[in-house]
């Protein structure tokens, strides 16, 4: 079954990736459903729900508009329908990043109590920050940590009226100007949701354009505590991505040992769990129960934070499986005994899949529940040591009812991982400038962000892998984050030889470094990483970060975390390539502000293009009109 | 005014003289029939033995059907036909004159050549007639055996199990459905049968029958029975043969109306001789699928060619557009099942896919020649057989679609999209 | 004679039309109630590569499906011009030929019981329940000929007369 429908092969074609394919022939035959053939069962979507024009807050709802009722029973038209459902979507993706936010500052606050298994992970980083936000630096950093995590829990909390502090810190004076004039500089977060859900209540704000500007609004606080703000204290606690190399997709699988997946956003629970499933005494449990070992493996986000940081807090990490669409696969595998579920993207079709298995599914996070699920080792960090112990114990016990039936696709590709702002300026020798000489040289026509979600609307990563190559081949720097990230390394493009495949300009700055031509930063979180890279390119320079020859690409968004991360990336001045088409299209003003008119507010626009080589040309077309702007 | 003479009165002699009085007011139309109920379905005899259909609830049109279109009924046998002098003879010494003649009298059941497959307690299941007889005899017997695994023996063990009489169906073939499944499929229906409690034996064909007196001698019991071809001997008190038909072709001989295991006919429906036709299981038509000509004797196509046939006899010209061949829908208990045109492989120049999984009863195959469909199964999802039916008929390239067709998503709107954007 | 039209630009798959299918059919009437009572739609809009488009019976001059029939109960009314199993002195069976038969798909089983399902045409009814629903005007109950003149580029009258 194809759903790009582009060719004739028969056979499975649900996927880019031959691993996945494959383990869907296996589901099928077995009858385990999956994302693929719910999908199918999906088909046709209705018309209303794809371009935003279904309103169902009221019980004189669901209003649609159609030919023959432009305007709702309570008047809303197609504009602010529209815009209120993008609002209510950006507000679960700012909820989500700000429940992340507080589970580290909270863990933060224990491990300088010494309560918990983790160490400061990046002293120097902790200083440094401590010092942007004023607090005394020289402090130890116990104490430091401490009221930097008090910091970011009462710059969560407080009000709406009380500009953000990171906001005013870290953004481009350039930015701060242009957001001024839009009164869209946020304060506390959770205030932000809370304003933006009122808003979006019946009949209390219908004015679209406020509305989008209130998705800015929210976006950039998002932008700046959900992303940069969860992206620096995970850095200071668990550590800064260092280089390293891993493997990935799910030829890892080692069907001898115990095998646990980490799955979700949040790596504190993995990492734990990781520290936990080296003790010896858990390894002779695994033994005796007739194992070779424990190993811990990625899933999705969770995943990407492990690999990155797998040369320190995670070592030991046994490698990355895929994204959110493979977790269904991953179990059909028969080998995996056990999957922790932490916060987001822990899908409820997980549940029968598992069941057809022996595979035990905990969900480790006190917000994650799914039904049928009745093991909860909620993370508490005080008491994270001995339920990371916990957990390996019921993979074991888990491990001990396995099958026989197992298959594990033979595929998996190495990667190199831990890019980071830090580790890339480590690799260049410590400055910024031979990368900017590459860009100003031409060498690197500029740098694009492929991040964020997996999708099945076009077939399973074809759009993220086939946009990383077209931009590489045109040498563009890549740098992918999230989703993404899983589906170039199982392409095997975030390796060295990948830039094989990239321009000769390109290929040649990789060769010279040893780096691939696609880097990962990590998690849809470390998508902040990419703000203060950008950021630090910006400054460098000495422009504004709209006038720089870079792109974001969010390929195959698919949630709303995804929604929030793409309005501050056109908050941010940046244009914003969108692969599924975002359900505004039913309201013309709003698809134009988006597309359009937003640029002479921020600098940034989306662009929406299903085709991926069309994207990645238009993307290269931007990327050489602001060179041509900066005069390079 | 024209005199149409339409033998036979079952799918396609009673679709004849309807279409018939349709396309002219003003004909007379004569049915001459040896069986005097008014037009019955044959394919619901199985549901008369079951108990569950009258023999009232088998007719296949309105009660003031005859009437209504001025239909004139004759009861009697057609002993010759004789084109010379346009006449039918029949067996009560009268004879009917025409201008045109249908000749619809379809086919009887085959008897295998047995010895001592006969008497009052054989039968075939063809004629409500037969029906009946099965039904007076189940009342006293209590084993029953089903020569045959087709689908008119399968049902028939189905609607005799259904009375309550244990039933044994004999095939000769290593599966059930010989003729239009393949293993695979058969093997799921099979599975349902036996967990229904039904005996089915393979690969074993009748020997010989029996009689009472010889069947003493094996158990000392007083019941007939049979011996089969691999030594077993079963018993059965009663015997139902379904094992193929012989079309109805004696009226002709010696007419000079040519044909071979029935008439043969052109697309238009003519034989050999001007003014008579033929329709329904009697004619020989050409296969749209392998282009053979041969008997498809199933109702749809007697349906068509009677239709077919009105319009030619009427004098308007037509062509029929062809059987295909084997299509059958079946439903035994609560697998649905369908297969059309060719479904073994084989034939190097075939491709065979299959999707499915047929141990929870579903089942896909697709027979492909240079991306043309000639043949396909479906069993348990039957839904939009009729599209893939189209797609064989017209001999439509689906490279593009072969997938969506083998996973059951293929759908009239693909060709819709496809008239559009060819438009 | 009227029958429904389609016009494929204009269906965005909301399935309305199936739902108010749905309900015309159901006991209650109401497209919650036929929700509740699980009332089986006649009315299909299917997906092309994610794209809707509706199938339904065309009511045939000739139909398969009424030729397949073995019980008589599949029949063309030559007054009304409706293909229809409902409402005749022959009963469906459910041997499913006339899903065999038709090269629309446009009958179907009954999820529940044994017999076919297919459009009836809403007799009794101004116009078809689906066309009287559809928010986009994508179904029509006109005369073919209407409808082609209204929309002579339109693909969709292409496939009115295919059939």
């Amino acid at each position: 079954m194809s759903n790009c429908g582009n060719c004739e092969r028969t056979g499975t074609c649900v996927s880019v990736h031959g691993s996945i394919n494959e383990m869907q022939d296996r589901a099928s035959a077995m009858g385990v459903d999956t994302v693929f053939d719910r999908y199918q069962l999906q088909q046709p979507q209705c018309g209303f729900g794809m371009q935003g024009i279904c309103c169902q807050l009221c019980s004189h709802g669901p209003c649609r508009i159609t030919p023959k009722a432009q305007y709702g029973i309570c008047g809303a038209g197609a504009d602010t329908i529209v815009a209120r459902n993008l609002l209510r979507l950006a507000v679960h993706g700012a909820a989500a990043y700000s429940h992340h936010l507080e589970e580290l500052a909270r863990t933060i606050k224990a491990t300088a109590a010494g309560k918990t298994p983790f160490s400061i992970g990046d002293e120097e980083k902790l200083r440094q920050i401590a010092g942007i936000i004023g607090l005394d630096a020289a402090r130890p950093a116990a104490e430091l940590a401490d009221q930097l995590a008090d910091v970011l829990l009462s710059e969560l909390r407080k009000g709406s009226d009380e500009p953000l502090a990171l906001v005013k810190l870290f953004a481009p004076k350039t930015r701060l100007e242009a957001w001024e004039k839009l009164n869209v500089i946020p304060g506390g977060v959770l205030s932000e949701i809370r304003d933006a859900l009122t808003k979006t209540m019946s009949n209390i704000d219908t004015d679209p354009v406020d509305l989008l500007l209130t998705t800015i609004r929210l976006s950039i606080a998002t932008g700046y505590m959900g992303l940069v703000g969860t992206v620096t204290a995970q850095d200071i606690l668990l550590g800064t991505p260092a280089l390293t190399r891993s493997e990935a997709d799910l030829g890892v699988i080692d069907p001898a040992c115990v095998n646990i997946v980490a799955h979700g956003h949040v790596p504190l629970m993995a990492t734990a769990v990781i520290q936990a499933a080296k003790t010896p005494e858990l390894v002779k449990l695994a033994r005796e129960a007739g194992a070779a070992g424990i190993k811990v493996y990625g899933s999705m986000c969770t995943g990407q934070e492990l690999m990155q940081r797998s040369a320190g807090s995670a070592a030991g990490f046994a490698g990355q499986l895929g994204n959110w669409i493979v977790q269904e696969l991953y179990v059909a595998t028969g080998a995996v005994d056990l999957v922790m579920l932490d916060m987001n993207c822990s899908i409820p079709g997980l549940k029968a899949a598992a069941d057809r298995f022996h595979t035990r599914l905990v969900s480790v996070d006190r917000i994650v529940r799914m039904a049928g699920v009745e093991d909860h080792v909620d993370y508490e960090p005080e008491k994270a040591a001995r339920q990371a112990e916990e957990l390996v114990k019921m993979a074991v016990e888990t491990y001990k009812k396995r099958g026989k039936d197992i298959h594990v696709p033979q595929a998996k590709s190495a990667a190199v991982a831990g890019f980071s702002v830090e580790s890339i300026l480590g690799a260049l020798g410590g400055s910024l400038d031979p990368l900017l000489d590459a860009v100003k040289n031409g060498s690197i026509k500029g740098i694009a962000a492929v991040v964020g979600c997996t999708n099945n609307r076009n077939g399973h990563d074809v759009k993220s892998v086939t946009i990383t190559r077209e931009l590489i081949k045109r040498d563009v720097l890549v740098i992918n984050a999230g989703c993404c990230s899983s589906a170039t390394q199982a392409e095997g493009l975030m390796t060295p030889e990948a830039a094989n495949d990239a321009g000769p300009g390109l290929k040649a700055v990789c060769q010279a470094l040893g780096i691939p031509p696609a880097l990962n930063f990590g998690s849809c979180v470390d998508i902040g990483r990419i703000g203060v890279a950008v950021t630090a390119i910006a400054n460098a320079l000495g422009v504004d970060p709209s006038a720089l020859p870079v792109a974001a690409s969010a390929p195959e968004y698919l949630e709303q975390k995804a929604v929030a991360d793409g309005v501050f990336a056109v908050a941010f001045g940046l244009l914003t390539h969108l692969g599924p088409v975002p359900p505004v299209t039913g309201s013309p003003l709003v698809t134009s502000i988006l597309t359009k008119d937003v640029e002479g507010l921020t600098g940034g626009r989306v662009m929406v293009e299903e085709d991926p080589v069309k994207a990645a040309e238009a993307i290269y077309a931007h990327i050489m009109e602001k060179r041509r702007g900066l005069g390079i | 005014m024209v005199r149409h003479l339409i033998i036979g009165n079952s799918a396609a002699g009673i679709t004849a003289a309807e279409i018939l009085r349709r396309l002219d007011g003003r004909a007379g139309i004569t049915v001459v029939s040896d069986e005097a109920e008014p037009a019955y379905s044959r394919c619901l005899l199985p549901d008369f033995l079951a108990g569950r259909k009258t023999g009232a609830d088998l007719r296949i049109r309105p009660a003031d059907f005859y009437a209504g279109n001025r239909i004139d009924r004759v009861s009697g046998r057609v002993l010759r036909v004789d084109p010379r002098s346009r006449q039918v003879l029949l067996e009560n010494g009268g004879c009917l004159d025409y201008d045109r003649l249908l000749i619809a009298t379809g086919a009887r059941s085959a008897f295998p050549p047995v010895p001592g497959l006969s008497g009052p307690n054989v039968t075939g299941l063809r004629t409500l007639a037969d029906a009946r007889k099965i039904v007076q005899l189940a009342g006293n017997v209590r084993r029953v055996l089903v020569v045959g695994a087709g689908f008119v023996g399968l049902e028939t063990a189905y609607a005799l199990y259904n009375r309550g009489l244990e039933v044994t169906v004999v095939e000769k073939m290593p599966q059930i459905l010989p003729g239009q499944f393949d293993a695979t499929a058969a093997g799921i229906l099979q599975r349902d049968m036996h967990a229904e409690g039904m005996r089915i034996i393979l690969g074993a064909g009748i020997k010989e029958v029996l009689t009472p007196s010889g069947f003493l001698n094996f158990f000392n019991k007083s019941a007939q029975g049979v011996l089969l071809d691999n030594g077993d001997r079963l018993k059965a008190d009663l015997i139902v043969v379904a094992a193929g038909i012989r079309p109805n072709v004696e009226l002709v001989q010696d007419t000079g109306i040519s044909t071979g295991r029935g008439i043969t006919v052109d697309q238009f429906m003519r034989t050999s001789v001007p003014g008579v036709y033929a329709a329904g299981d009697v004619a020989e038509t050409e296969d749209v699928v392998t282009g053979r000509v041969g008997l498809t004797p199933i109702w749809p196509n007697a349906v068509s060619q009677g239709k077919t046939a009105a319009w030619n006899m009427a004098g308007q010209p037509r062509p029929c557009s062809g059987s295909l061949g084997m299509q059958n829908a079946v439903e035994f208990r609560e697998i649905p099942s369908i297969a059309m045109g060719i479904t073994q492989g084989g034939d190097p120049g075939l491709e065979v896919v299959t999707a499915g999984q047929p141990g929870q009863n579903v089942y896909r195959k697709l027979v492909l020649r240079d991306n043309v469909i000639v043949g396909m199964i479906l069993v348990g999802d039957i839904s939009g057989a009729g599209v893939i039916g189209a797609l064989i008929r017209k001999h439509a390239d689906v490279r593009k679609f072969k997938d969506d067709i083998l996973r059951g998503r293929f759908n009239y709107g693909y060709m819709l999209a496809e008239m559009r954007n060819a438009g | 004679m009227k029958s429904i039209m389609i016009d494929l630009d204009a269906c965005n798959g909301c399935l309305t039309c199936t739902l108010a299918c749905a309900a015309a059919h159901s006991r209650s009437g109401s497209i919650v109630g036929a929700m509740q009572e699980k009332t089986p739609a006649r009315i299909f809009i299917e997906a092309v590569n994610g794209r809707a488009v509706p199938v339904t019976c065309r009511h045939c001059e000739e139909p398969a499906c009424a030729e397949a029939c073995m019980t008589g109960a599949m029949r063309k009314d030559s007054l009304t011009g409706l293909v229809s199993n409902e409402g005749h002195e022959q009963k469906c069976v459910g041997c499913w030929m006339c899903i065999m038969a038709c090269p629309y798909g446009a009958v179907t089983a009954h999820p529940r019981e044994r017999v076919a399902l297919k459009c009836d045409g809403c007799p009794g009814l101004p116009q078809p329940a689906c066309v009287a629903a559809c928010p986009n005007r994508a179904l029509r109950y006109e005369e073919p000929a209407f409808f082609a003149a209204g929309r002579s580029r339109d693909a969709a009258c292409s496939a009115a007369q295919a059939s």
